[in-house]
Formats: C-alpha cells, structure tokens, sequence
C-alpha cells in the first residue's frame, strides 16, 4: 500500500473527526484571542513599540496553542486505544506519523487564521503574506518535531510535563528566525530573507530527521 | 500445516513473570481458546501472537516467518481485537472500516459482506478487511446474547486464536483448548466429539 494514500488517509480521518466533534480549533482559537487580548492590556502598547512587542507575543501564543495541538494528536488516539490498531496494520509508521503531522498542522494552521488578523486588530501591526510565510514555514518544522515527541510521550503518565520539556528547546531555532522573519516583516531592522531561509533550512533538517525516528518511535 | 508455532514464549513486566516459557502450536484453519483467570498471561500471549509486543525470550514464527523480524509483512493476514475496541467514535462503522482497510490495504469491496455477517449492514454501507489469522483477546466482552453464533460466523474458515474466561463459550467454539495459570501453560485440550 502506498505510503503516500496512508498519510491522506490518517490526516483526512484526523481532520473528519475534529470537525464532528470540534474539541480542538475553537478551543484554540479562544486561548490564542485571550492571550492577544492579556497581552494587550499588560503591556503599554503604541505605534513605536508595537512592531518590537507584537512577534515576541505572536510566538509565545503559538508555542503555547502548538503545544496543545500537537500533545492532542496522538492522546485521543491513546484514549481510544487505536493508536496500535493502527501500528497492527501492515502501514508504514512512518505514513502514519506523516498523517498524524500534516492533520496537526492544518489545524494549528486555522488557529493561525485566527491568530494574524487579531494580533493586526490588537496591535495594529501589518498583515502581510510575507509575515503569514514566516508563519507557516515554522509550522511545518514545529509541527514535525511537536508530532515526534507527542509519539514519545504518548505511552509516558507524565506527558504533559514531559511533551514541553522535550519540545520546547528544539523549537527555539524556529522562534529565534520565525521572530526574526516576522520583525522585518513588520518593518524592524534584519534580513528577512536569511531569516526566511534559515526557515526552509530548518523544515527540511527536523522533516527529515523526525521522519527517520518515527518509525522508531512509533514501532519499537 | 503449522501456521503458528511458539517456542518457550516468556515474557517479564519488570520483576512479574507474564509468561513462563509457553508452547503452542496452531495449524492451519484450526480455532484455538486461550482459557486463564485474570493475570495468568492470556492478554500477554495474545499480544505476542498479534506482533503488539515481543516477548523476553522464546521464538515465535507465523506462516514460516519470524514474527519479530517480519511483522510488517505478517500483519497483512493477522487481526487482532484487544480489550479496547480501538475504533473512532466521531467516524461511522463504515468510516472506520474504509480507514482501517486503507491501512491495511485491503480491497474496500468486502465491507458489504463484512457488515452483513456481523448484522451491521442496516447502519454502514461499505467494505470491510479481510483478515485470515485472527487473535481475539475476550472477544465476546462486548457482544450481545448471540456472540457466539456471531463470533462463529467471524471464525468460519479462519485461523483463530482467543482468549476467554468462559469455559463454555471456548468449548463451543474452538475443539482445542490451551489453559494458562500464573504465565505457565498447565495443558492443552482436545474435545471429545460425541458421534452417534
């Protein structure tokens, strides 16, 4: 069977059952408006410091909403016990963890629908399709990674202590060029695109490299 | 023909003995019971079987194949049903069946039939896994008064092995019998077919 229609086939079942029962995006998108709303009144915000504050709060809100996203990935699967209903097929893991992360990501993708406009509304920085590639390029690597260590920690009884530990670390070369990316962006001083492809270079080392563990992870 | 065959299957969870050196050996379309009270290694042994585990030591070969080495390729003919149905709730019957036939990478023409055999075909219209070498741990757990008629139209024509604590639902479908106690197999059965 074709590894390739396996993925299409987790992700599609993923993102057929969130839209049924909804337990994930909306709860998501409510976190991420209240963290932009807390942050909004916490800090002193104006037209001169808001490009140099609005990204530091764009990628804590991120971090905190990925984190949620990707430990629930694989934990309603626990919850069901099907997750080695799965690994019992004949199914590359590999396949299924792709499944896995790309149904993760286009649902922390929707958040991020919801996340630029209001961090534009709330901090009235600018909205750009430059800003949106910075975003989306760090969701790719931060998704591979989140989806790797929610495997990990999925059989653990403290994951959800364990998942930020493990994770957290190695997402900061994502936030230090996805910050990076989103100040030039916004019109602060730094080279977008060396941050933009430090991103891409990012993405395909930590593709790479978690697509090689998981079928450790998910088969051992 | 052998289809199954364990060598002194042993498993430890850390200082707890599961499995103390077990011997089975299955032959082709025959059902065998697995008969235990809780703890005494049923769910154990037929995780080994189903590939979901390895044991500690002992050797386990399926088809001729080492089970181990080659559980990819094995779990293309093995089904196994654990306590925990592994189903997902915000999917229909059908749904379920077409992912799981995808994975499995079965034909999605049989879930009619599928359905139809375990009287689901009303709530779900489509194809189902074909699965020859079944391992069913209490299968009849979550069934209704008919399960054993049904689980005996699932097991026609298959190799089978389950587990069970009911005596006479093992007697009723499978002819041999294997009964474990503390991890240990204590002996095998054979029922007596009464021919007038």
């Amino acid at each position: 069977m074709n590894p390739f229609n396996v993925a299409v086939a987790v992700a599609r079942k993923d993102l057929r059952s969130e839209w049924r029962t909804r337990e994930m995006v909306p709860a998501l998108a409510q976190f991420i408006i209240l963290a932009l709303l807390i942050a909004n009144f916490g800090f002193q915000i104006d037209s001169h410091n808001a490009p140099s504050i609005a990204p530091g709060i764009l990628w804590l809100a991120l971090v905190f909403a990925g984190l949620v996203a990707f430990g629930r990935t694989f934990a309603a699967e626990r919850d069901q016990a099907s997750l080695e209903a799965m690994l019992l097929t004949p199914a590359s893991p590999v396949a299924i963890f792709a499944g896995k992360a790309i149904a993760a990501s286009l649902l922390l993708i929707v958040c991020e629908a919801v996340m630029l406009p209001a961090l534009s509304l709330f901090f009235g920085t600018p909205l750009g399709a430059d800003m949106v590639a910075a975003v989306l390029l760090a969701t790719v690597g931060m998704a591979a990674l989140g989806c790797l260590f929610a495997a990990l920690v999925a059989r653990v009884r403290a994951r959800e202590l364990l998942l930020p530990l493990l994770t957290l670390p190695l997402w900061i070369p994502f936030i230090i060029a996805g910050g990076q990316a989103v100040q030039s962006a916004m019109g602060l001083p730094g080279s977008y695109p060396e941050a933009i492809g430090l991103l891409i270079d990012f993405d395909i080392l930590f593709v790479v490299l978690t697509s090689l563990a998981a079928r450790f992870v998910l088969d051992e | 023909m052998s289809v199954i065959v364990a060598n002194g299957l042993t498993h430890w969870f850390g200082n707890e003995h599961a499995l103390d050196s077990v011997d089975l050996v299955v032959d082709t379309g025959e059902h065998v019971a697995v008969l235990g009270e809780n703890g005494a290694g049923k769910t154990t042994l037929l995780r080994i079987l189903a590939t979901a585990m390895r044991p500690t030591s002992g050797r386990l070969e399926i088809a001729g194949l080492d089970a181990h080495r080659e559980r990819r390729r094995l779990r293309h003919y093995l089904g196994y049903t654990g306590h925990a149905l592994g189903l997902y709730p915000a999917l229909s019957a059908a749904e379920n069946l077409e992912f799981f036939c995808e994975l499995q990478g079965t034909p999605r023409s049989r879930i009619d039939e599928v359905l139809e055999a375990v009287g689901l075909a009303a709530t779900a219209k489509r194809r189902a896994a074909q699965l020859s070498r079944l391992i069913l741990d209490e299968p009849d757990a979550s069934l209704g008064s008919d399960a054993a008629e049904l689980l005996a139209r699932v097991m026609d024509g298959r190799t089978v092995v389950l587990a069970t604590h009911d005596r006479a639902l093992a007697n009723r479908l499978c002819p041999r019998t294997l009964e474990l106690r503390h991890g240990r197999s204590v002996g095998t059965a054979t029922r007596l077919r009464v021919v007038k």
